[in-house]
């Protein structure tokens, strides 16, 4: 179906002229996330402003069987917000306030279109800090980090969203709105089912998430940050497995390759060494004390893995561009090639030098680089394929190379995504790494919160509709 | 136990396994998970904490199985360091209802294939399956740990007491207040890490007038007792307010989590002193909760109550704290829907009825226990 201008009177009248899209031009914008490879244009674009419009906007929905695509900021690398087959979609960005800061509980309240940097700088001067920092976080929202489960490279010692959101509203697929988990007065125990849990990571699938309670952490008092410098892959994927085995919690540990690392050193001018096979960057954080012999510990065991130099960042300054430089390097990679496919597999951290060794295989086989920068103290790897989309069979071979990896890391004991989620990209990869009985478990739960499917439909499961599969009505060009 | 990598710093281990002997073999790799529910749970520093199965028995020492901690979402002191058994779930093996066996998660440390099914089981006691396998992440078994503690006159001495921890740069992993003691209230804090880390912020909490020695013995002393406990869980700002509400009958306090478990009938129903009131952060309004009137009476558990104003934070009634093997109901709860009057009630209602509907779909014919409510 089409939207009529008596439909659109109607979305405008809900949510306010101005917070309508519905012009194709305007519409490209939302033809796709941060995954290319695949568009589709939504019907139309919403931008409401309040929960009950969202829940005005879903059963006006429910009503006329339009599919409802909830997206925050776009950022997400998986085609988790593509409108396959259309629909109303549902953008949170304008909901982007912090409503509440409960210094004492250490507690945040904050609209799902909040972007996710704007937390830890509200909180900043309390001494507090929101942990996770996917590396999109000055642009990702926290709505879109609930639906997918967010990482970033702290999480090795702090964990993922799940376990920074004590709850949240939101908009079910019937329109209804329901709080799940904690609320911002009470308790953090919560009788029955986590129900929260089971919703965060859905991927949009289960509602539109329209408020989110933070929980807050102590901001470290002091920080040591290290940049081990390695002549090959193997030695730096060694030291992580060494550093996790000596019994030290870094709270980040992130590898980039040659490839990388000289392609961000040509963007940013940190002073990195354009010959050396891997950097490692180790981060320590916590109290002051005794942080200066872990230090030491880690700087030993990079030495006996035979690195070439290990520099201790001196300033805060200095830490902070070393940070910037590693959450910037998808950036960097448009020096090497016009486009780029990247994938999110996770392995046992200590089947990493293996998976490295078989992701340059992949590279040479199929005749294309790949680039690594990663979560190395996680085993979640982040190759990144580069191929020209001009050329068919470049593409071919960069799908080819991240099916192979990814099946790799499957082999291993792994996953085919640590943070960035299945989508439609991955969707063939589940019936790889889950049994039917696991799959079905999880449309059971899907058909508990969403029984007639109209929450981001054509996701996750095989045997969903792909865009390729139909004949796009308003496909739009690349 | 099925697999344990100590260079991945995950173990696997069957459902079946006791959490005792669990930490007992990742001691000797020197991790541990960190977890120390009160029955069986063992600490980096052992205390066993053998209970009673029940009234009248012979004391009997029964220890949690990994099926069991899942289960009940079973915790201990060190949760205000550590968090919870959710933080550390990665995968899980589970027979459903039919007998269909399923997986969910893995043994990868990061892992978003897919919903986070797992999460359901947790607290879920064998209401839609029975756990068959478990994957957890561990932690390094810090080099030290210590612990000190202040005594406490009254509410408002340990109310000072913590609020001076909680302002201070020492990061716990213990903060307790108990009244187990004869001499009233103590409040308790552990510390663990590296050796200069302990020993700095031990420092650091002497000069706020704690001392030692000091140990996790009240915890003990506490499971032990066969009596009924029932739980609150408040914001941590406002357990002083709800402690209050007790009257003095026998209770532990995760202070820093806001969790209360007690023993008896809560005897108070008068408003505590201002000094304990907190101002509601998020609201304006001054703090209902625990100690409104309708405190602990039994006849309102499991019904929130939906006119503002009025107590909307009712423990359920009392429930015996020993896990029994079958459909019993070990830990006690508290229902709370505190917060916005009618708005919360329909909400609550509107989560009620998707719970009964995820319990229908898992277990259509009604084969497994209820998840007590």
């Amino acid at each position: 179906m089409t939207l009529n201008a008596a439909d659109l009177a109607e979305l405008r009248a809900m949510v306010g002229a101005d917070n309508v899209i519905a012009g194709d031009a305007e519409l490209l914008v939302y033809e796709c996330d941060a995954y290319t490879l695949e568009k589709q244009l939504p019907h139309a674009v919403v931008l409401p402003r309040t929960t009950e419009e969202i829940g005005a906007v879903v059963k006006w929905c429910g009503r006329r069987g339009l599919p409802i695509i909830p997206r925050g900021a776009g950022t997400s690398l998986s085609g988790a917000v593509l409108a396959v087959t259309g629909g109303i979609m549902i953008a949170v960005t304008r909901m982007n306030r912090i409503l509440e800061i409960d210094a004492r509980n250490r507690r945040a309240l904050v609209e799902a279109g909040c972007v996710n940097a704007r937390v830890t700088q509200a909180v900043k001067s309390l001494g507090l800090l929101y942990a996770p920092d996917p590396s999109s976080q000055s642009a990702c929202t926290i709505g879109g980090n609930v639906a997918t489960n967010s990482g970033g490279p702290h999480t090795l010692k702090y964990g993922v969203t799940t376990n920074h959101v004590l709850g949240f509203e939101m908009v079910m697929p019937d329109g209804e709105i329901a709080w799940f988990g904690a609320r911002p007065d009470g308790g953090e125990d919560v009788d029955g089912y986590d129900l929260r849990g089971a919703i965060i990571g859905s991927e949009g699938m289960f509602g539109i998430v329209t408020r989110v309670l933070l929980q807050l952490i102590r901001a470290p008092q002091a920080y040591r940050t290290m940049l081990g410098i390695f002549e090959s892959v193997d030695a730096a994927s060694q030291t992580v497995s060494d550093i996790i085995a000596a019994g030290i919690v870094p709270a980040a540990v992130e590898m980039m390759d040659q490839l990388i690392t000289q392609a961000v050193e040509a963007a940013y001018h940190f002073g990195f060494p354009l010959d050396a096979a891997a950097v490692l960057i180790v981060e320590l954080d916590g109290l002051a004390a005794g942080l200066d012999r872990q230090a030491e510990n880690v700087i030993q065991i990079c030495r006996r893995n035979g690195a070439r130099e290990v520099r201790l960042a001196q300033t805060e300054r200095e830490r902070l561009d070393l940070w910037k430089c590693r959450k910037r390097a998808f950036g960097a990679i448009g020096r090497l090639s016009p486009n780029f496919l990247t994938q999110d597999g996770v392995v046992p951290r200590s089947k990493l030098p293996e998976i490295m060794r078989f992701i340059k295989a992949v590279s040479e086989r199929q005749g294309l680089r790949i680039p690594n920068v990663f979560h190395a103290g996680d085993g979640n790897i982040h190759p990144l394929i580069l191929y020209d989309e001009r050329d068919p069979d470049q593409v071919r071979r960069a799908l080819a190379a991240g099916h192979e990896i990814l099946e790799k890391c499957v082999e291993l004991g792994g996953s085919v995504s640590g943070e960035h989620g299945i989508g439609v990209e991955k969707i063939d990869f589940m019936a790889k790494q889950f049994a039917a009985a696991d799959l079905a478990a999880m449309r059971t739960l899907r058909g508990v919160f969403d029984p007639e499917g109209r929450c981001n439909p054509h996701k996750m499961f095989p045997g969903s509709k792909r865009c390729a599969d139909f004949a796009p009505k308003k496909q739009a060009s690349a | 136990m099925i697999e344990h990598i100590p260079g991945d710093m995950t173990v696997t281990v069957t459902g079946d396994v006791t959490l005792a002997a669990l930490q007992g073999e990742l001691k000797r790799r020197g991790q541990w998970l960190p977890i120390d529910p009160p029955f069986g749970g063992q600490s980096p520093h052992p205390s066993p904490l053998p209970f009673r199965r029940g009234e009248g028995e012979e004391s009997t020492i029964v220890t949690l199985t990994i099926a069991d901690l899942i289960n009940f979402n079973a915790s201990g002191p060190r949760r205000f360091g550590y968090g919870t058994i959710r933080d550390y779930l990665i995968g899980i093996k589970v027979a459903l209802a039919d007998g269909t066996a399923i997986h969910s998660g893995g043994k990868v440390v990061k892992n978003v294939a897919g919903y986070d099914l797992l999460k359901l089981f947790i607290g879920s006691r064998g209401s839609l399956g029975t756990v068959r396998e478990g994957t957890f992440k561990l932690r390094p078994l810090p080099e030290r740990e210590q612990f000190v503690q202040a005594r406490a006159e009254s509410l408002e001495t340990a109310d000072r007491l913590i609020e001076a921890i909680m302002n201070s740069e020492v990061a716990p992993v213990v903060l307790d207040l108990h009244n187990l003691e004869n001499h009233g209230m103590d409040v308790v804090a552990g510390f663990a890490g590296t050796r200069e880390e302990v020993e700095w912020q031990m420092a650091t909490v002497r000069e706020l007038g704690f001392v030692e020695p000091a140990s996790l013995d009240y915890e003990a002393t506490f499971w032990n007792d066969p009596g009924t406990v029932s739980r609150l869980s408040v914001l941590p700002s406002r357990v002083f307010g709800a402690i209050h509400g007790l009257g003095g009958i026998p209770f532990v306090t995760r202070a820093g989590n806001g969790v209360i478990y007690y023993r008896g009938k809560p005897t108070t129903t008068e408003h505590p002193p201002r000094q304990l009131r907190r101002e509601k952060t998020f609201d304006g309004s001054i703090l209902a909760g625990a100690f409104a009137s309708g405190y602990g009476v039994p006849a309102l558990a499991g019904k929130a109550t939906a006119s503002p104003g009025e107590l909307k934070v009712l423990p359920t009634a009392e429930s015996s704290h020993a896990p029994p093997p079958e459909g019993g109901t070990p830990y006690p709860d508290a229902r709370h829907c505190a917060g916005s009057g009618v708005q919360c009630a329909s909400e609550s209602s509107r989560t009620a009825a998707l719970m009964r509907r995820l319990k229908d779909a898992f277990d259509p014919e009604q084969i497994l226990p209820e998840l007590p409510s």
